[in-house]
């Protein structure tokens, strides 16, 4: 095929013939086919998996079921008990507090540490590697290790700010206050290496001779750095971004790991949706109320990626 | 390239997957003929090395009538979770060994548990009615435990504090904790779980879980904060950030006292064996009381153990599975256990004999009261709000032995959140 003939492929042909709506038709038809038989596999999977939970959850929500299945359509009763449990109000709270401090937090990070890990040093894989980690350890040798490091009276993290001249260092993951700091810490730590490879991915597709061209108009690193880096990186920064907001406010495996208490009860300082939800439905057996609070935690993810989609097409436009 | 490899992987993917369809559940070989064939039953238990009790009763089961009993382990802690998972997917076993009465009414509703009414229950059998839901009786008990003081006579000797003689108060308790702490161990350990607080002030005070009046905490929980600021036992937080166990904090003598549940017992007993827990004598004393009306039968509480047989089950094998519930309650079965060191519901005097003959068990008159003499109350009454009371108790009992609400700020909103149910 000629480059002449693509370019007119999807375009109306306005010479006239008989013959060319079918034959259009006929050829998006074959694209589209094409195009689906491509996804299928992976769309089963997507739907059986996630597509169909998903829809039925919205069923479920509308119902008060338990965890066997049975009870009965009760409709939107559900959501005015929700809103007024003092347990949900708490985790929506939570929940918002740990997005806010620990997606800023996890991008200045990663970004700074895909910056310092972008040179072509000798051994520079083993940094990267290092810096990736935390990712892959299992969570309960991550509460273990972190609990040890922050006990109050043993841990060396308040040893230090003893020796420093700190008189009363904080409680850490025992104090109500400090609880979800020390959460948002450590799930810094663990996500940075993830993030790290993005970020790693996006430097290296700004152009090099912007550097130089930059350099050439006598700016300095941090001029740079405004300028040419955050720029060029954006893209990577908006899927940055929406991955971390989402996966925020998601949390359940490391709050479940640390929260002061254990996992008997859940606590007011670190209680989140996601450990709301698991409460309701799997402890309580309440699985239509735990689906409704599942819902309202689809529509916070939903509003906070649409918002994000939204002030990404304002800034490329 | 690429697409051999994309091949290639979904075909393994697809492999995986049909793998993991087939596999999972258990395997029951039911024998196929005459109902006088003996049947094999799988039973779900839970720590099957350190909890000998399940191996005991499916020995003893099918030396009385032949028919063999599998046991099926699952984690101890994550234990109603992995059983209502088996149970939705239709992958249970067929008899269900009931860990915590609170999710009896939960399975009940669920229509997972067969009726079990025409078991007949013999009179010496405490704890039946944790297992009756709107009057039908859906499970049978196999062991009663009930929570007493766990001592250590050494050290108790070493600080030169008279033993507990049966009658004291809480009063009594907290003097003999100041007194036994030392720069090595503490006075008492009391363990992070609510009911080590709650449970007591339920029974003690007669208080209702379903009343939503918690007032009566208050006592129990300003006596646990002021030993825990004196430092004669660790405070919660530290507990809760080290994890400490309660075996290992009283095998170990971190700790002189211990109210603990009579299961213990036979752990103690077992980890003095194998060199888990050091060797010194011990025993164990009734339970504080309020004060000194109810020493003759000492108020505590404890929730039974029980058998609940899976709606499920393959009906050719319904009798046999009934039979068994039958046998875990007989004075032979309940001898048996009581020889391991179980405390079983049935607690006749046959019963009785067997448990102190056990050797390690503590022979002195004051255990062999505690044992056998109590007034034990239900610490989960059996109801369909019970899972998400102690949930609402649960939080109050965090944050209060956490520190982050005062006592009447705690009891106040677990009182909201009561009436918010």
């Amino acid at each position: 095929m000629t480059s002449a003939t693509a370019d007119r492929i999807g375009i109306p042909d306005t010479s006239g013939t008989d013959h060319t709506p079918r034959r259009r038709s006929k050829l998006v038809l074959r694209n589209t086919l094409l195009g689906w038989s491509f996804i299928l596999p992976n769309f089963i999977g997507f739907a059986i998996i996630t597509l169909i939970p998903v829809v039925t959850l919205f069923y479920v929500a509308l119902t008060d079921f338990n965890i066997f299945g049975k009870g009965e359509f009760i409709g939107l009763e559900n959501f005015p008990k929700l809103f007024a449990d003092p347990l949900f109000q708490r985790s929506v709270v939570n929940t918002f507090y740990y997005a806010v401090m620990h997606v800023p937090l996890t991008i200045v990070v990663s970004l700074g540490l895909a910056l310092l890990l972008n040179t072509k040093l000798r051994g520079i894989a083993f940094f990267r590697t290092a810096a990736f980690f935390p990712y892959i350890t299992s969570i309960v040798a991550i509460a273990l290790v972190w609990n040890l490091l922050f006990s109050p009276d043993y841990g060396p993290i308040n040893e230090f700010l003893r020796f420093i001249g700190i008189q009363n260092p904080p409680g850490w993951l025992t104090s109500q206050e400090w609880a979800m700091p020390s959460i948002v810490i450590i799930s810094t730590w663990r996500d940075m290496g993830y993030y790290m490879i993005l970020f790693l991915a996006g430097l290296q597709t700004v152009p090099r001779e912007l550097y130089e061209a930059a350099r050439v108009d006598g700016t300095n690193a941090w001029q740079r750095f405004w300028n040419v880096t955050l720029p060029g990186i954006r893209p990577t920064m908006f899927l940055v971004t929406v991955l971390l907001t989402i996966a925020s406010f998601k949390i359940f495996d490391l709050i479940i790991v640390l929260s002061p208490g254990g996992t008997a009860a859940p606590n007011q300082a670190t209680v989140v949706l996601s450990q709301f939800i698991y409460q309701k439905g799997f402890i309580e057996s309440k699985f239509g109320y735990a689906s409704a609070a599942a819902v309202v935690l689809f529509a916070i993810c939903l509003g906070a990626t649409v918002i994000q989609f939204y002030i990404n097409k304002k800034r490329s436009a | 390239m690429n697409r051999k490899f994309a091949a290639a992987g979904g075909l393994a993917i697809v492999a995986t997957l049909s793998l993991a369809a087939c596999s999972g559940g258990t395997s029951e070989t039911a024998d196929p003929g005459a109902s006088a064939a003996p049947v094999t039953l799988t039973l779900s238990g839970w720590s099957l090395e350190t909890t000998p009790e399940f191996q005991t009763l499916a020995d003893g089961f099918e030396k009385e009538t032949g028919n063999k009993v599998e046991l099926v382990e699952y984690d101890p802690a994550e234990y109603n979770t992995l059983l209502t998972a088996d149970l939705g997917a239709g992958a249970a076993p067929d008899i269900i060994t009931q860990k915590e009465v609170k999710y009896v009414s939960t399975l009940v509703a669920g229509g997972q548990l067969l009726d079990v009414s025409d078991i007949e229950i013999p009179d010496s059998v405490s704890g039946a009615k944790s297992y009756e839901v709107d009057g039908t009786q859906y499970g049978t008990p196999y062991r009663q435990d009930s929570w007493v003081l766990f001592y250590n006579k050494d050290l108790f000797d070493a600080a030169g504090v008279d033993y507990p003689d049966g009658s004291w108060t809480w009063d009594d308790y907290d003097e003999a904790a100041k007194a036994l702490t030392t720069a090595d161990h503490y006075g008492t350990y009391e363990h992070r779980w609510q009911s080590t607080t709650q449970g007591f002030a339920s029974a003690q005070e007669d208080g209702d879980i379903f009343s939503g009046d918690f007032e009566y905490f208050a006592d129990s929980y300003e006596r646990r904060l002021a030993r825990e600021a004196e430092g004669d036992q660790i405070d919660f937080a530290t507990s809760s950030a080290n994890s400490p166990t309660y075996q290992g904090e009283f095998g170990k003598q971190h700790a002189a006292m211990l109210p603990m549940g009579s299961w213990y017992v036979a752990t103690l007993i077992s980890q003095q064996k194998s060199g888990e827990a050091d060797t010194f004598n011990w025993g164990f004393a009734p339970i504080p009381q309020v004060d000194d009306s109810t020493t003759s039968e000492p108020v505590t509480f404890g929730d039974p153990t029980g058998f609940g047989i899976n709606a499920a089950i393959d009906p050719a094998k319904t009798a046999a599975a009934k039979a068994f519930l039958e046998y875990a309650m007989s004075d032979d079965a309940a001898s048996t256990l009581a020889g391991i060191g179980i405390t079983p519901a049935n607690t006749s005097d046959v019963v009785s004999d067997a448990f102190f003959s056990v050797e390690g068990v503590p022979t002195d008159d004051l255990s062999k009261f505690a044992w056998s003499t109590h007034d034990t109350k239900p610490e989960n009454p059996t109801s369909d709000e019970t899972a998400a009371v102690q949930t609402i108790l649960g939080t109050m009992h965090t944050e209060i032995l956490m520190k982050s609400k005062s006592v009447e700020q705690a009891i106040a909103d677990a009182e909201a959140a009561f009436k918010a149910l």
